[in-house]
């Protein structure tokens, strides 16, 4: 469990959701459209969001969505009758999306607390989670609260950990440091710079189960139980449906099965080489590229067109074509490439009703954004060029289409070459912002990766080489192409 | 210099151009033979590039009348660029096209406007550099060639159209010295061919040997004009005189 886990508690939702909710307010709509209710699931699809790494609940193994909640809610599907299309978005992309119906229900290690209780419907609790602590393997010294005095321990920021450390510290003398996901926390343990962490428990059996290096040391806290939601009114037979299921699964053993499966069966004994690491994450690395290249692609042909379009509107006589070209720059130059993610994939459903999926919002942001960046090198390129030219061309009696086409253009597009190889290379850069709406490129395969592994720094060294290798290779290309072509 | 036809090839008249408030041409008044071959003198900023600009339009009018080889430029229903094929106009910077070589520059315009086939372009291009003195350049680019050799070409691109009447804006003001004098020989044989031509130039003998007429320009109007001889030998006015002295 990763960043995104700091999202799950932390102020971003907040922020995002305030953000939408203006957005929505603005405009004066608020609702979306409204599913019909089914009398019954059977036959039934359903699509349910999911967060993208919260390891043992959800993450990937192999590229395949596997965890606790997906094994139960797949459980509970075929056994109630009904099908489901999981969606790994991430917590809160998975949240909105369910208030916008772009989704029919979330599983994702949600708690269950009464802010989300005014606009989800909850099911009954399928898991009590609570804090635990956990110190370094070699660790003897430290077996109970009562040993902390004088040390520091770390816990996640904005967490139930972090809460119960605090509440405790007075008592027992001790410091709280907070840090912002499991990997950092465990690595900070092994590496002696606090003793003890405190994480959720399901989190941290899990990752003992994967030879994190650490182990628990206290029977857990009591703490919250997760839930099921649908949007508050919606698919109310989806709900009854898993609650029956649930229940049906604890009765004949399913259930326990399912969570001796992640949090106490041994580890798979996994290569832990770098070079097994590599072996292991290259297939879902190379898919994460794959679709990393197309959305770049698709994102620069399109900014292409936008570019030369409003560069050309830049640099007309027409004073309202330079207004619009100018406007469309300073909006999407002037606001985060995150904010328009957000915007696109998430806003702009609750505005028209209508759901878009993750990579038509992300390439409509990069290309939207790059598009902006390209007006500028085309405008740039264009008055670059000598005005006498011009001049000359019209003087020779060819008209302005012309004498663009024939002898600005051709210097200005040798002028521009090289700011358009830059832009290609930010705009493949910016695809792995689109982790963060659940676009599985590149960077998003790293995240399901080391969430799983542990293993950060090893996996984001190979996500990071397979940026470098493409990126340089594309530039020494385009550079080829550019010495080719523009003597 | 002698004139077969005494038709009038442009008429100029109250010509006015402002650039924002500042009033560069202040109604002038000019008429212009077929095959008469006018130089246009005066200090720097009198507006003698406004002027000639204005003849093709490369400048909008802001007031007056101009009137080339038929077409009233003021009226919005004329087709400029069909105008324009009538005049040719010469450059200080050459202004030659660089990403094409000297052949293709000279093409480009037959071809574009569908004036001739592309043979056709070649054939008159090919003639059109022997003619000013470059048959061998033809492959050539802009970039390799000297300074006079650049605005022969150019010189050769605006006959490619076959105008009536060729502008040159100081055509010689930025080649080294050695140079002019061959510019000056493609002009010169210009005008013994006939050419209608406005020449504004900074070489007063030149102005002295091949033109008709003078016309020495001096904040914004045409302060004196006259024949060679009246012009430099017998000055009129006080600017005229002034201006003389420190030139020649
Ligand atoms: N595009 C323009 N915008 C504003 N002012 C201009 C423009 N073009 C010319 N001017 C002004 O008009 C005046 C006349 O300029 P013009 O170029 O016609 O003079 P000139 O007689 O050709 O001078 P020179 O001998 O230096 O070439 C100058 O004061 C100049 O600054
Ligand atoms: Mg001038």
């Amino acid at each position: 469990m990763r960043n995104i886990v700091t999202f799950r508690a932390g102020k971003f939702t907040v922020a995002v959701t305030a953000l939408l909710a203006l957005a929505g307010g603005f405009v004066g709509v608020n609702a979306a459209a409204a599913r019909q209710p089914s009398a019954a699931v059977t036959g039934e699809t359903y699509v349910i969001g999911t967060d993208t790494t919260f390891a043992p609940f959800e993450y990937r193994e192999d590229g395949e969505l596997t965890g606790i909640d997906m094994d139960l809610i797949r459980d509970i599907a075929e056994n109630q009758g009904f099908s489901v299309e999981i969606k790994s978005l991430g917590f809160d992309a998975a949240l909105q999306a369910l208030q916008s119906n772009q989704v029919d229900g979330v599983i994702a290690g949600m708690s269950i607390t009464d802010e989300r209780e005014l606009i989800f419907d909850f099911s009954d609790p399928y898991f009590d989670s609570g804090v635990q602590m956990a110190v370094a393997e070699d660790n003897t010294e430290i077996t109970g609260y009562s040993d902390l005095d004088g040390e520091t321990v770390v816990a996640k920021r904005g967490s139930e950990g972090e809460t119960f450390a605090n509440s405790i510290k007075d008592e027992y003398h001790f410091t709280v440091k907070a840090l912002a996901d499991s990997a950092t926390m465990y690595d900070d343990v092994k590496a002696g710079n606090s003793v003890a962490v405190f994480d959720d428990y399901p989190v941290l059996a899990y990752g003992i189960n994967q030879n994190n290096g650490l182990k628990s040391v206290t029977e857990k806290e009591q703490g919250s139980s997760y839930g099921f939601a649908v949007n508050k009114g919606q698919n109310p037979e989806l709900l009854a449906a898993f609650n029956t299921g649930l229940a049906e699964l604890k009765s004949g053993g399913e259930y326990q099965d399912i969570l001796d499966k992640y949090l106490d069966a041994p580890a798979t004994s996994n290569d832990t080489s770098f070079f097994g690491l590599l072996s292991d994450s290259l297939p879902a690395l190379m898919k994460g590229l794959g679709l990393t290249l197309l959305a770049t692609g698709l994102s620069i042909l399109i900014a292409l067109v936008l570019g030369v379009m409003f560069g050309f509107f830049k640099v007309s006589e027409s004073r309202v074509l330079r207004g619009i070209a100018s406007a469309y720059v300073s909006i999407f130059r002037g606001t985060p490439l995150l904010v328009q993610a957000f915007f696109f994939y998430f806003g702009l459903p609750q505005l028209t009703g209508q759901s878009i999926d993750v990579l038509t919002a992300g390439v409509l942001t990069l290309s939207l954004n790059a598009g902006a960046y390209m007006t500028e090198i085309v405008r740039g390129g264009i008055q670059s060029v000598d005005p006498g030219q011009t001049e000359a061309g019209r003087s020779l009696g060819l008209g302005y289409a012309t004498t663009m086409r024939r002898v600005v253009l051709p210097q200005a597009v040798k002028i521009m070459t090289p700011s358009f190889i830059n832009q290609f290379v930010m705009t493949l850069k910016d695809t792995s912002l689109l982790a963060v709406i659940g676009f599985a490129e590149l960077t998003y395969q790293g995240q399901q990766i080391y969430a799983s592994n542990f293993r950060t720094g090893e996996t984001l060294l190979i996500v990071a080489a397979l940026y470098f290798i493409v990126i340089n290779l594309l530039t020494m290309l385009s550079n080829k192409l550019d010495k080719r072509f523009n003597k | 210099m002698s004139k077969t036809s005494v038709d009038s090839k442009v008429s100029v008249k109250g010509l006015r151009k402002s650039f924002g408030s500042n009033e560069v041409l202040k109604g002038l008044n000019v008429e212009i033979m077929e095959g008469e071959v006018v130089c246009v003198i005066g200090p720097s900023g009198s507006g003698k590039s406004t002027f000639l600009r204005c003849l093709n339009k490369l400048d909008e009018l802001s007031a007056g009348t101009v009137i080339v080889d038929g077409f009233n430029l003021g009226d919005k229903t004329v087709d400029l660029n069909e105008v324009r094929q009538h005049i040719g106009m010469v450059f200080q910077h050459f202004n030659l096209f660089p990403h094409m070589t000297v052949l293709q520059n000279i093409m480009l315009a037959p071809v574009e406007l569908k004036k001739e086939s592309k043979a056709d372009a070649r054939a008159t291009a090919v003639k059109l550099l022997d003619r000013v003195g470059l048959a061998d350049k033809a492959d050539a680019r802009p970039a390799q060639l000297s300074g006079g050799q650049k605005q022969r070409v150019a010189i050769a691109r605006s006959l490619a159209v076959n105008p009536d009447i060729m502008l040159f804006d100081e055509a010689t003001s930025a080649l080294d010295p050695e140079m002019v004098g061959e510019v000056l020989q493609v002009i010169r044989d210009l005008a013994a061919d006939g050419m209608t031509m406005v020449v504004v130039t900074h070489e007063m003998g030149f102005a002295r040997e091949v033109a008709d007429r003078v016309i020495f320009m001096a904040d914004g109007l045409i302060v004196e004009e006259g024949t060679p001889a009246e012009l430099f030998g017998n000055p009129q006015q006080e600017r005229t005189q002034d201006f003389l002295s420190k030139v020649l």
